[in-house]
């Protein structure tokens, strides 16, 4: 983009040639019609289609509705050019916040948000980057409606100090899980390549605040892929860790044993088995030995036919030949197979 | 021991005997409410606003409901009081909620009863694995009996305790029960509430009582029909605040 000073250019606007002229805040601006270089991605190209689509829309809305988007734009600022902050016109605003919460998984606005939203910054403590683990540790948790937005490279050389070009959405608005947020799955998918021990990866993330489409500012840093990472991952046992050679009698498994305190955190759908009171779980991987013993958890009926009842359950740890099992046992209260057991449970 | 200073279905104010770590709370309180009030039919989820929490968020824990029905017969009154646990989750540093489920809305007055713990996740440590002691009731004649699956894990400032009812001698079936839990500390009284036992009336949830704790004495007054139905398995289980210090012991006599 071209900010003309000189008054010769004064008052043209329209488009010729794949060059448009306009007048903003007593600026006249000449653009040049951009093209995307290289190969897009799906995510790009989906991005591209909802922004046109919200565009289009903007014709849809009711005159208050376009004065609204319109007067919230007088507040907003864009991103600076040439050292003067741009103006935002209200259907820029419109398609910017929409297009942010499309993005996020959310409906487009026809109401403008009643005032800007003051979004925090993304506070973390360390990035991880190696071939079999990517996160963020350290997050600073920020209630709903923020979600996290993280952008990352493909592989860098390590000489490269400014890849922010090459970063692309890897997710578009994520929780972050007690601080913690692994996107290694979410990695692969986007980008198709592992990281490679020695290489530099770029990587920025701000919150989105999914209610208005108004994002914070964005925090950057680059790392050097290592090999391995003193990282520790929080003890589970989740669906992931199932071992596929065994028959687990769950639908929905996740044990967390983080908590640094007497209990582990249960959650888990128990289908039962062959006519006894209890559900079992075969893990890939053994448990570390000191959490290994007995949990006591609550469950709750929710089977087929309505039952609602209390229920409790002692869960059986078992290391065995480097893999581990979990035995649901059935307790207290009228037993029924399919039960969620869930909750705070002490272990002993 | 705190107040609760507002909620957003219509329930009376909530005192709650607390312990806070820094990275988990257990909370015990008891509070009863009227499921037809505009409050509580407006509400998506019950919210209780309270005083500074020590964490601003938690995982899921278990709070009891329970309602009472007593069916008056020629013969005299029966029981059908029933219940079941719901989710509950500290939302931020001042905002403790209950999930809320329509399953008694037509039974009310509700009882909610909170002996939960709330903990956080991803605290740079694992479980801390508690010991287990079986605890020892004794009632006159032995009377009443537990299953080996009765114990507690006491620790300084709480206790968490898991009660599995086995038999009662016939004769004492309809009267009041009460007795002394050895392993029990005495600095623990509460209300805590005894899901199972069969409910012909709520084949849902099946029934739930109560029984009171307090100077280690068991009590438990009210008891659902089908208390000792087969298969309906009477239980407790319920993180308990501890009071202020144990008592010291009496001096043995010399």
């Amino acid at each position: 983009m071209i900010a003309l000073p000189s008054i010769a250019f004064g008052g043209f606007s329209g488009s010729a040639k794949g060059v448009t002229a306009r007048q903003v805040a007593g600026r006249s601006i000449l653009s040049l019609k951009c093209y995307p270089t290289g190969v897009a991605t799906g995510a790009q190209l989906a991005r591209r289609a909802s922004l046109k689509k919200i565009a289009k829309s903007w014709v849809t809305l009711t005159n208050e509705q376009r004065q609204e988007w319109d007067r919230l734009a007088e507040h907003a600022t864009g991103a600076s050019s040439l050292g003067q902050k741009a103006e935002l016109s209200g259907m820029n605003l419109y398609v910017r916040l929409n297009a942010n919460r499309v993005m996020a998984g959310e409906s487009v606005l026809a109401s403008a948000p009643a005032g800007q939203v003051a979004v925090p910054n993304v506070d973390f403590t360390q990035v991880v980057v190696t071939p079999q683990l990517i996160v963020l540790g350290g997050v600073k948790h920020e209630p709903s409606p923020n979600k996290l937005v993280v952008k990352m490279s493909g592989n860098q050389s390590a000489g490269v100090s400014n890849g922010w070009s090459k970063t692309v959405i890897i997710t578009p608005g994520m929780e972050d899980d007690w601080g913690e947020a692994d996107v290694t799955h979410l990695y692969l998918k986007t980008i198709g390549v592992e990281p490679v021990p020695g290489q530099k990866v770029f990587v920025e993330a701000y919150w989105l605040d999914t209610a208005t489409g108004f994002a914070g500012q964005t925090t950057r840093t680059s790392v050097i892929v290592t090999g391995e990472s003193p990282y520790q991952r929080r003890v589970k046992a989740t669906m992931d860790n199932l071992d596929p050679t065994e028959e687990s009698h769950v639908s929905e498994l996740d044990v967390d044993f983080s908590t640094g305190a007497p209990v582990a955190q249960f959650d888990a759908q128990c289908l039962g088995h062959s006519n006894v009171a209890s559900s079992e779980v075969y893990l890939d991987q053994p448990l570390p030995s000191e959490i290994i013993g007995t949990g006591v958890a609550i469950g709750r009926s929710n089977d087929n036919d309505g039952h609602i009842n209390a229920q409790s359950y002692l869960v059986y740890m078992y290391n065995r030949n480097g893999k581990s099992q979990l035995t649901f046992a059935h307790r207290g209260g009228p037993y029924y197979t399919h039960t969620e057991v869930f909750g705070t449970g002490i272990i002993y | 021991m705190f107040n609760s200073i507002s909620n957003n279905f219509g329930a009376p104010q909530i005192q709650f005997k607390d312990y806070q770590a820094p990275n988990y709370v257990v909370l015990n309180g008891k509070v009863t409410f009227d499921p037809t009030n505009a409050a509580y039919q407006a509400c998506d989820q019950l919210e209780i606003t309270v005083p500074d929490l020590t964490i601003d968020r938690s995982t899921i824990g278990g709070v009891f409901v329970r309602f009472i029905e007593t069916q008056t017969y020629s013969w005299g009154d029966s029981i059908y009081d029933g219940g079941t646990v719901l989710k509950s989750w500290i939302k931020d540093k001042n905002t403790i909620v209950v999930e809320k489920q329509p399953w008694f809305d037509q039974n009310g007055p509700l009882i909610l009863y909170f002996v939960t713990m709330y903990a956080q996740l991803n605290q740079g440590a694992n479980t801390i694995k508690g010991t287990k002691q079986r605890l020892t009731v004794t009632t006159e004649g032995n009377y009443l009996r537990f299953s080996s699956d009765t114990f507690v894990v006491v620790f300084d400032h709480w206790v968490f305790m898991h009660l599995q009812f086995s038999s009662c001698s016939y004769a004492y079936r309809d009267s009041p029960w009460e007795a002394t839990l050895e392993e029990m500390p005495a600095n623990v009284t509460a209300d805590v509430p005894v899901p199972g036992g069969g409910n012909q009336f709520h084949q849902d949830c099946f029934g739930m009582g109560e029984c009171h704790i307090e100077n280690k004495i068991f009590t438990m007054d009210r008891r659902v029909m089908g208390f000792w139905d087969t298969g309906r398995e009477p239980f407790a289980f319920a993180f308990l605040v501890r009071e202020g210090e144990e008592p010291e012991p009496e001096p043995a006599e010399e």
